[in-house]
């Protein structure tokens, strides 16, 4: 029954967006801080005759001063105590009554960890935040409570893993951004550019015939060197929101990610 | 020699592959992948600037991998009489391109534009998963064909110059 009703949920939510707000993703975009209190959580009911969901959690937090209409606007509410949510801090855990709640798809990677929403991040306060999480949100701690907190606990875990995964490496922290922005990586198309195809070929065949480890730590040097060069190239697209660069970018940073791969397999 | 360049080759590519597979995992991979994998035939590299090459180099970005396909165009008749292939990826890149060398000696030019990736992804039983790898040598085809291509137009543009001359 539970599993219908998030179903539903995330299919409104995705409905939504596209009815009632503006543009959600480039007015997101617009906000500077994620720690400034902006979010107006006004109580106009559900558009579409949602009533019918006796589901409170559908609270989306909004940024969007300017946008006219809101995503979801009924306020979040824990479903134990019915506490309201701190307006400052994402609502994965409900303090007043120390349950864990549901998992939110709305609340992105960046919000969990209290960041801004841009590629250059500090790597390092990143594992202090996700190991103060776990300390809430891990399925250990809940092996006496109801079956439904248990359910929350494995899903909220997971996810702030899979947000400390995405986030602690620039690669994947950039197709993640790229994808907020609504900015897709197409698996299918193939990239005939010669001249970065031409060097990734000579890497490859370098490091096929690297004769000792020495030679091949020296390419793996050049390796990262290419990584930041490029992880810089891709922050300064972004910035100036010229997505398709930016996506070549990523590209290049994949190559040159799986390179290193190779290399350590090597070595 | 060859071997030697095939088990480098091979060395390079994917993990995926165990060792043994139809005893540990049987069915991972159809045996027409592993047959190619095991022999690959016609790995390696032709003169880049030899007139009658025409070297098709593609890339698919999402999974990294990097192929080049390179044809040797005969210049009476303007068939392909020759192909050879290094491809750095998984081993379904390297299974289709390594089963589109050898469809496309003896054909015409044209005739090998007409290979489509699903025939090479139905005769190696790519799962869907991996019909990228089928995609990606057909485009090195492709590839391969208009540089050959345009190879040819350039030395007959440049034999007719000399003709008038």
């Amino acid at each position: 029954m539970s599993k219908t009703k998030q179903l539903l949920s995330l299919l409104c939510r995705r409905l939504l967006p596209t009815t009632c707000c503006l543009a959600p993703f480039s007015a997101n975009s617009q906000i500077p801080s994620l720690s400034s209190h902006l979010q107006s959580s006004s109580r106009a009911p559900l558009p579409l005759g949602l009533d019918f969901f006796p589901n409170p959690k559908t609270y989306l937090l909004s940024f969007c001063s300017q946008s006219a209409a809101k995503l979801d606007s009924t306020p979040k509410r824990c479903w134990n105590c019915v506490a309201d949510a701190p307006s400052s801090t994402p609502f994965l855990y409900c303090d007043s009554c120390r349950t864990i709640q549901p998992v939110d798809l709305s609340i992105d990677y960046f919000q969990i960890f209290g960041l801004e929403k841009k590629y250059e991040i500090e790597v390092d306060g990143l594992e202090r935040m996700y190991k103060d999480w776990q300390k809430k949100l891990h399925p250990d701690l809940v092996h006496s409570k109801s079956e439904k907190e248990r359910e929350y606990a494995a899903e909220q875990s997971a996810r702030v893993i899979d947000a400390y995964r995405t986030l602690s490496k620039p690669l994947s922290r950039a197709v993640y951004i790229l994808r907020l922005e609504g900015v897709d990586v197409d698996e299918e198309q193939t990239v005939s550019d010669p001249e970065l195809l031409t060097e990734i070929m000579e890497i490859r065949e370098a490091v096929e015939e690297a004769p000792d480890s020495q030679a091949l730590n020296q390419i793996q040097s050049r390796m990262k060197e290419k990584l930041e060069e490029t992880s810089d190239s891709f922050e300064d697209a972004f910035r100036r929101r010229n997505f398709d660069e930016a996506v070549t970018c990523t590209q290049r940073m994949t190559y040159y990610q799986r390179a290193s791969e190779e290399i350590l397999k090597k070595l | 020699m060859l071997r030697l360049v095939a088990s480098r080759l091979l060395g390079t590519a994917s993990r995926e592959v165990p060792s043994r597979p139809l005893q540990i995992l049987p069915r991972l991979y159809h045996e027409n992948v592993i047959d190619h994998y095991n022999n690959p035939r016609n790995v390696g590299s032709f003169d880049k600037n030899d007139p009658n090459v025409g070297t098709g180099l593609v890339g698919a970005p999402a999974c990294g991998d990097v192929m080049k396909l390179q044809i040797k165009i005969d210049e009476e008749s303007g068939k392909i009489v020759d192909a050879c292939f290094k491809t750095f990826g998984c081993g379904s890149a390297i299974a289709s391109s390594s089963v589109a060398t050898e469809w496309v000696k003896g054909k015409s030019m044209d005739e090998v534009l007409t290979i489509k990736n699903t025939e090479i992804a139905k005769h190696l039983s790519l799962p869907p998963v991996k019909l990228h790898c089928s995609m990606l040598a057909e485009d090195a085809i492709k590839a391969a064909v208009k540089d050959a291509e345009a190879k040819r137009a350039k030395m007959n543009g440049s034999s007719k110059a000399a003709d008038v001359n």
